[in-house]
This record gives C-alpha cells, sequence and structure tokens, in this order.
C-alpha cells in the first residue's frame, strides 16, 4: 500500500477542506467537514482501491490519518 | 352460530421467504402462534431445521431454495401445496454512496429484494399455487425507507421503491382472483441486518438515529404481528396498500 496514494485518496473524499490540511499526522475527526456522510464515502474508498472491509469501528478507534492507514495495511 | 376470530390464520397454510432469521423467522413463529402452518424457504438449511424442530413438523415445514438461481424458484413452486397467503421477507441491505455504485451493486441487491419477488410470485402465480377466491393474501415487507432519502441508502431504497411500487400493479392484476397484496414498510428493526448496519456505521450514528424513534427501535415481531393481520380476514377488504411501521420515527414531529 502506498501511503500517499492513500493519503489522496482519502483527501478526494471531501469537497470543502483545504488540501493542505491533509498530512498523515492530520486529526481526521477534528476536521469541520467530517459527518457520517464521509465516514461511509471512506468505508466505499478503502473498499474499492484496495478491496478491504474496515467499519465504523475502526473509524471510532483511530484518530490521524496515519492510524487509520496502519489499520487498513494490517487487515 | 359460530363466529370465527377474524384475526385468526386456522386452517391457513403460508409460504415465508427469509424465513431462517430476523424478519422471516419472526413471521413464521406468528403464523404458527395464530393457529396457520408455515413452509419457510430459505438458504440456510441447519436455520430452516431449527425453525421446524421449534415450531413443530406438524405446523412448519422448509424448502431450502437460493431465490437468486430461477430453476430454485423453480422448484419451489413445483413442491410447494396450494397456499393461501405468501410474505416475502428475503431481502439484503448494502450502504454506499452515489459515486462509489457499480453495476453489480445494483444487481446484486436488486436482484434479491425485488427481481426474485417478481419471479417467485409470477411462477407461483403461474402454477395457481396461491388459492383463487379465497381471500388470499400476498404480503411484500418494504420499507420506509423507499419513502425517504436516507443518505447511502440508494441500493436498498431503490430495491424497496420497485418493490412498493411493483405491489400496487401486482394488487390490481391479481384482485379479479380475490388476491389481496398489500405491503409493510418498517423502520429500523433490530436484526442480524440492523446489526451488520451499525457495524458499518458507528455506534454514535446509530444512537442518535435511535432517539429519533419516539417508539424506539422496532423487533421483528412488530412486523410479524402487521403480517398476521395482513395474512388474516380480518383484511379482506386492504389491497393495493402499504402499512408503515416506523415507531413514529417520519410523522411524529418535535
Amino acid at each position: 500500500m502506498d501511503k500517499n496514494q492513500f493519503l489522496q485518496s482519502f483527501a478526494e473524499q471531501f469537497d470543502e477542506t483545504d488540501p493542505s490540511a491533509f498530512t498523515m499526522n492530520a486529526k481526521f475527526k477534528e476536521m469541520d467537514e467530517w459527518s457520517s456522510m464521509v465516514a461511509l464515502m471512506i468505508i466505499a474508498m478503502v473498499d474499492e482501491n484496495y478491496n478491504k472491509k474496515i467499519t465504523g469501528a475502526d473509524l471510532r478507534e483511530t484518530d490521524t490519518i496515519e492510524q487509520l492507514f496502519e489499520r487498513v495495511a494490517a487487515k | 352460530m359460530e363466529v370465527r376470530f377474524p384475526f385468526s390464520l386456522e386452517g391457513k397454510t403460508i409460504l415465508v421467504t427469509g424465513a431462517s432469521s430476523g424478519i422471516g423467522l419472526s413471521v413464521c413463529r406468528a403464523v404458527v402462534a395464530s393457529g396457520g402452518s408455515v413452509i419457510g424457504v430459505a438458504r440456510r438449511e441447519d436455520c430452516l431445521k431449527e425453525m421446524e424442530n421449534e415450531l413443530g413438523a406438524g405446523n412448519a415445514s422448509y424448502i431450502k431454495a437460493d431465490l437468486s438461481l430461477d430453476a430454485d424458484i423453480e422448484d419451489i413452486t413445483l413442491r410447494m401445496p396450494e397456499v393461501n397467503g405468501l410474505v416475502y421477507a428475503a431481502g439484503i441491505t448494502r450502504l454506499a454512496p452515489l459515486k462509489f455504485i457499480k453495476r453489480h451493486d445494483l444487481e446484486e441487491v436488486m436482484n434479491v429484494n425485488y427481481f426474485s419477488m417478481v419471479l417467485l410470485l409470477a411462477q407461483v402465480v403461474r402454477h395457481k399455487k396461491i388459492k383463487r377466491n379465497a381471500n388470499s393474501s400476498v404480503v411484500l415487507i418494504s420499507s420506509v425507507a423507499q419513502q425517504v432519502g436516507t443518505k447511502s441508502s440508494l441500493l436498498y431504497t431503490g430495491s424497496k421503491g420497485a418493490m412498493s411500487a411493483g405491489s400496487r400493479v401486482i394488487a390490481n392484476e391479481l384482485s379479479s382472483q380475490k388476491i389481496r397484496v398489500n405491503t409493510i414498510e418498517p423502520g429500523m428493526v433490530q436484526t442480524a441486518m440492523a446489526s451488520e448496519m451499525e457495524d458499518m456505521l458507528s455506534k454514535e450514528v446509530v444512537e442518535k438515529d435511535m432517539k429519533q424513534y419516539p417508539l424506539g427501535y422496532g423487533i421483528p415481531e412488530d412486523v410479524a404481528n402487521a403480517a398476521v393481520f395482513l395474512l388474516s380476514d380480518a383484511s379482506r377488504w386492504m389491497t393495493g396498500q402499504s402499512i408503515t411501521l416506523d415507531g413514529g420515527r417520519y410523522k411524529l414531529l418535535d
């Protein structure tokens, strides 16, 4: 799994957040645009790009994009 | 003069799809509790056997079948006796935002929730396996989702919309044979399907949603009891209708 590709795909699920806000250390749930809809998009993106299933629990239990990346990579 | 309790299903045989779990299984139990006998249809034979054991072989039997296969639908139609009612409770759900939806996802959900419902009813009617002119009843388990627009529910909502719209056409076509067709449109009911949704979303989202139900989430028995009413002679003047069961979620406002 490529970190940059993951970061880019993650950012693509947002419409209004400034692209510079997306770093591996960014706490994604603290972003103004974060919502249950964006959460569903992230789940769908991981499924489509990596053929891996993550759940609401995975998002709840991670804070940074890096942590989520590691969790997806471990699946 | 003997007065028959109109809500009784005594003497009635009902075919139930999706009988291995959730609402379908609950309908099987309610049919037997109301004096009827049931034929359960599902893919998982162990669950069907368990249902038969629980309800007693005299009251319950089953046909193992995969409704996505035409051969299995034909097999059901050939093996089933003439019935007084049919409950279509087989269904699946998938959450996906619009931009992630692919033809494969649409086909998967539409297949079980709509195509198989139409194709099963087509064969049952063609082979005259539902009693004519005897107040027979078809009950389709749709969803309140088809009345609203919940984010990410397009796959499911579209399939249930097709089911609800189609039910009125089927009701009209079968009315001359006095076969009634109605839908039940439940809100969130606590089943394995709902747990799957909870797993995909998050506990917080589900808790927030639950708070919007003045009477809380439903249980499968709530839907099964409405199905018994629609199967019974108590609803003999009702066809082409839907019953919304949502604990007050969409009509009661703060």
